[in-house]
């Protein structure tokens, strides 16, 4: 924006310095400021030490970090004529979860290549908003509002969706459905669609958990509903967490201070509940910094998406935005024991490669749309019209 | 356009869309962490302060010190019950993943637990609610308590501490009086759980000993005391991160109690009962106070602290000289002939004229039936002093014929029999002091009955027939003959907490006249002082002029009608009679009392009652610095030593009898040690 006067010559905004220079920096220091604050937490919930959490913690933030700058230089028509791609790889490896994925912890989420151990379904958080974008890319504004057409995005969501929750991962598979229908909001679904969709989840909620969910899906639902009911049983973790937090008061118990994270009190102190551990040892001024830090990325990443002058920019900028906002708000209300507990980590502040992993590319992704927002994503079939 | 474009004038009409919902998707995020925040204000600033209790809570933990037992002290402040160091090892479920088992793994590598002994605790543990501490082992050794101590910060819910464990040091001597403390059973939770006075978690706690008998249970509450806490910082597991001394609480210890006992004179009167069966009870005869109350056998209560086991139990539970009752306050046995000062005094009061004779020919023919006297030939001749210095049944049997059960009864209860004292301590039988109106009442069903027969009324002038005492009670009439003409109460607790209770001696005078109490105390004298009294021989203190009064008693525990010899020593124990003996002394100045019951001692109080209380009176007088003074004053005597008999006896004294002379003349009173007088011969 700064540089408004040469940046105007053809061919301009394709070097690698101003490319550099147009990354959104303060963007970058809101992360990085996160990050920091969660590789302090470990640092605290370790007993004072780097080790074993806050030294990889930053190392991983480091490396994700300089991922995410040379994402963000990689040119818009790349992601875009890569989307559809990413999408099939990421079904493809989905269903090999399926038939030959490695349970951990009673659920098939891991495929093992050699050495390498990962999760198909965190690429398909970015990799079902990519596709999206890149549908409606050349979908007329009547089509996104209510035709024929919406069956496509319909199954793109819906066939990753149904696999990660036969995995059983009903959190991940809420965090691919809800960004991939925040997409299909974005561009236009009919309002009286959206209203008749939400009534009829609700409706179908109920028959849902009591006749489709796994036993121990539906106790943690029943659980957040009376956590008193069984207070050394389901209800444990989300009362050790209030208690956590309640304690913390204004100012918190100070730094290293925390007594029910560092007696073992708080489960999952350095991954689910490390916001508890915050809340607790920096109390009400701490929690509130920090989420005002979310906050203030989560708007500028939709700003970022807004000032895009490309469809595809928007709404792929616009849906990686919404799946790190929806981390924030789920793992929040879970640990303040407004939401059951699901395995929904805060992004950034918890210990943990994954989820970052998928966080900084998606941010990479968010970057690359301002640093292209002026380029012209044409696609072969669709018109701009 | 289906929708209005109000923020954008766009040609894009995506573009438009895309903003505009776009807008409501941040203000949606905005929502949600502005949602956020009003859940945090309400956890952190509303009610932060109930979480940072549970936060404390779980933090924090404060484990029961339970408080030292108040002492048990005799009159003179010796130590009758007190608590010495026991090292002890814990195990407290602390969280709900508490591994029993491997707890009890790690702990035999330290201690010795064979397989009973961990299959019990297995029990105890699981059955013992959470946090309540379960003892695992008592008394360890020192080497035991810091190999444990050492692990324990490690071992998750296992603590080693001293604690205290109550102790008597003389073992049975005051095992009924002072009565034991034991492990809290589950009648006594179930009891104290209604109770709000009661601290639930000092019950359960291991080292707790609930007052089971006696002193130790009828003043268990002011003993008791209020328990302490210890202050840790623990993690979920349990651990103890670290203690906190400053945020302790100490106990308050139980309060200290005295008794009027005295513990030489306890001791003593234990141990001249040898392996007979009965009791003995001494008492002040200036104020009521206690000085011995002593049944045999006894057991060692020490033995009940740690848990008696089953076999052991069984044997003092069936063995025939019972050692588990009370004999001085719960064994009532008919009185016999030291019944007869009372009939006497009735008599007196009923206007007899004590100089009136009675000829006794050994037997006397009445209501169709030979009454007997114990001296087969008779006494002959007998006036009220001679009666009952000779102990003559043919005088009491007509005596108490021409007065009525009404007024044997009415002068037995102001001598304090059929009554219970207040002594502080329960289990007393009041046993029962007949007449007519009682006759009446306990033949409610059989209305012949009902009326009291002349034939009995002779039984109960000698103090047989339904009449029946105990020691005390014994101790009490003695006491109260002595002291002229004031009656007593007994009081066995001194003190309470350094509250001094009250005195015995604040009750109302005898109903009879100072005349007739001395005129029965001089057939008493006759007694252990006239050669001719029936306990003459074993009466001789042989302490100068201070001189003994008693009556002895002889109580038959079944018909003789078709025995042939009464006095055959091959009858079996539990058919001998009962031998008593009642004594006071000085008899000029009397200072104290002795009741002795030997159960099935044999014929004749002065056989096995006498001696004894002569023992045991000894003791006292021994002890009593003004007596000893009087005892030990230089006596008007000529230049030269007084000529002793060439058998070493010294005058007043029987030969047959051992007896140990008084200890060398000394001007000054000092201490007063108690000489080891030898026990006496048993008695035939």
């Amino acid at each position: 924006m700064t540089l408004s006067g040469g940046l105007s010559r053809p061919g301009e905004r394709d070097r690698p310095i101003i490319k550099f220079m147009e990354i959104d920096w303060t963007l970058c220091l809101v992360l990085c400021l996160i990050a920091g604050t969660g590789a302090l937490m470990l640092f605290s919930i370790a007993g004072g030490s780097w080790e074993p959490w806050a030294d990889k913690h930053l190392l991983r933030f480091g490396v994700y970090f300089v991922m995410m700058i040379i994402l963000a230089m990689v040119d818009l028509r790349v992601w875009f004529s890569l989307a559809y791609p990413i999408y099939g790889v990421g079904l493809l490896l989905l269903v090999a979860v399926a038939l030959v994925g490695d349970s951990s912890l009673g659920a098939q989420r891991w495929l093992v290549l050699g050495p390498v151990r990962f999760q198909p379904s965190e690429v398909m958080k970015i990799g079902v908003v990519l596709a999206l974008a890149r549908y409606y890319h050349g979908l007329s504004a009547d089509s996104a509002r209510l035709s024929w057409k919406l069956l496509i995005p319909a199954v793109l969501i819906g066939m990753p969706v149904l696999l990660v929750a036969h995995q059983p991962d009903l959190g991940t598979a809420m965090l691919i459905a809800l960004p991939g229908l925040a997409v299909m909001v974005l561009a236009g679904l009919s309002l009286r669609l959206i209203i008749v969709g939400m009534v009829g989840a609700l409706a179908a909620l109920p028959p849902f958990i009591f006749f489709v969910l796994h036993d121990y899906q539906r106790n943690r639902i029943l659980t957040f509903m009376d956590p008193e009911k069984d207070p050394s049983g389901d209800g444990y973790h989300i009362m050790q967490s209030k208690i956590a937090l309640g304690s913390g008061g204004l100012m918190g118990k100070g730094f290293g201070l925390g007594s029910q994270s560092q007696l073992n009190f708080l489960p999952e102190k350095q991954t689910d509940f490390i916001f508890a551990t915050l809340a607790e040892e920096f109390g009400f001024i701490g929690c509130f910094s920090v989420l005002f830090l979310y906050g203030v990325a989560i708007f500028m990443a939709l700003r970022i998406a807004s000032i895009s002058h490309s469809h595809f920019g928007r709404l792929s900028a616009a849906g990686v935005t919404a799946t790190f906002a929806l981390y924030v708000l789920i793992n929040g209300a879970m640990v303040m024991g407004m939401a059951p507990v699901v395995g929904v980590p805060m992004p950034m502040l918890s210990y943990g490669g994954t989820v970052m992993l998928t966080v900084m590319v998606g941010f990479g992704l968010v970057q690359a749309v301002r640093v292209h927002r002026y380029t012209e994503v044409t696609s072969g079939k669709g018109s701009l019209m | 356009m289906s929708e209005p474009s109000i923020f954008f004038f766009e040609v894009n009409e995506r573009q438009g869309v895309f903003h505009r919902r776009a807008f409501l998707m941040g203000g949606l995020a905005g929502g949600g962490l502005l949602a956020l925040g009003g859940r945090l204000a309400q956890l952190q600033l509303v009610e932060a302060r109930r979480y940072q209790k549970l936060s404390a809570g779980n933090q924090f933990n404060y484990r029961l010190m339970p408080p030292p037992r108040g002492l048990i002290l005799d009159r003179n402040g010796v130590a009758l019950a007190s608590n010495r160091p026991n090292f002890r090892l814990m195990v407290t479920k602390e969280s709900k993943d508490f591994d029993v088992e491997a707890t009890l793994d790690d702990l035999a590598l330290l201690v010795p637990i064979d397989g009973t002994r961990r299959a019990r605790l297995i029990k105890d543990i699981a059955r013992a609610p959470r946090k309540a501490p379960v003892a695992v082992m008592e008394d360890m050794t020192w080497e035991e308590f810091s190999r444990v101590n050492i692990r324990a910060p490690e071992l998750p819910g296992v603590t080693a501490d001293m604690g205290e464990v109550r102790v008597y040091p003389f073992g049975g001597a005051f095992a009924h009086v002072i009565g034991y403390v034991a492990k809290v059973s589950d009648r006594d939770l179930e009891k104290a759980k209604s109770d709000p006075t009661q601290d639930q978690d000092l019950l359960h706690h291991p080292g707790f000993r609930i007052g089971k008998q006696g002193v130790e249970k009828a003043l268990d509450r002011e003993l008791r005391g209020r328990p302490g806490a210890t202050k840790a910082e623990v993690d979920a597991q349990g651990r103890v991160v670290r203690l906190d001394p400053e945020g302790d609480i100490p106990p308050t210890p139980g309060k200290e109690v005295r008794l009027t006992l005295d513990a030489d004179i306890q001791n003593r009167a234990l141990e001249v009962m040898g392996d007979e069966s009965g009791a003995i009870v001494v008492m002040d005869i200036r104020n009521g106070d206690l000085l011995a109350m002593v049944s045999a056998p006894s057991f060692d209560a020490n033995r009940f602290v740690k848990g008696l086991s089953g076999p052991e139990y069984k044997a003092l539970a069936e063995y025939e000289r019972k050692p588990l009752l009370d004999k001085a306050l719960s064994g009532n046995f008919p009185p016999g002939s030291t019944f007869k000062p009372t009939v006497g005094l009735a008599a007196l009061t009923a206007g007899i004229d004590p100089e009136v004779r009675v000829n006794c020919g050994g037997s006397w023919y009445y209501g169709g039936r030979t009454w007997r006297c114990w001296e087969k030939g008779g006494h002959g001749s007998q006036n009220m002093h001679e009666a009952i210095k000779n102990s003559c049944d043919i005088y009491f049997y007509q005596t108490s014929l021409k007065i009525g059960p009404d007024a044997i009864a009415t002068a037995a209860r102001a001598m304090g029999f059929g009554e219970t004292f207040d002594i502080g301590i329960p289990g007393q039988k009041k046993g029962l002091v007949p007449d007519r109106a009682w006759k009446k009442r306990a033949n409610k069903k059989n209305p012949a009955n009902q009326i009291w027969f002349p034939g009995e009324t002779p039984s109960y002038g000698i103090g047989q027939g339904a009449l029946s005492v105990n020691a005390l009670q014994l101790a009490v009439m003695t006491a109260r003959l002595a002291n002229s003409k004031k009656a007593l109460n007994p009081r066995l607790i001194k003190s309470v907490g350094g509250v001094e209770q009250p005195s015995g001696a604040a009750v109302p005078d005898l109903p009879f006249s100072q005349e007739h109490l001395t005129y029965v105390r001089g057939g008493m004298e006759a007694v252990a002082n006239d050669v001719r009294g029936t306990a003459y021989r074993q009466s001789q203190l042989g302490l100068g002029d201070v001189k003994m009064a008693g009556k002895t008693g002889t109580a038959q525990v079944r018909s003789y009608d078709k025995v042939a010899n009464r006095k055959s020593t091959s009858v079996a124990w539990r058919l001998k009679d009962h031998n008593l003996f009642v004594a006071f002394a000085p008899y000029d100045d009397p200072r104290y009392a002795v009741a002795v019951i030997i159960e099935h001692g044999g014929l004749g109080g002065a056989t096995a009652g006498a001696p004894r209380a002569r023992e045991v009176m000894r003791v006292a007088l021994l002890k009593d610095p003004e007596v000893r003074a009087r005892i030990e004053r230089p006596m008007p005597m000529p230049e030269e030593p007084v000529e002793t008999t060439p058998d070493g006896s010294v005058e007043g004294a029987a030969p047959d009898e051992p007896i140990v002379g008084a200890p060398p003349p000394s001007p000054a009173p000092a201490t007063p040690t108690v000489p080891a007088p030898s026990v006496p011969g048993a008695p035939r």
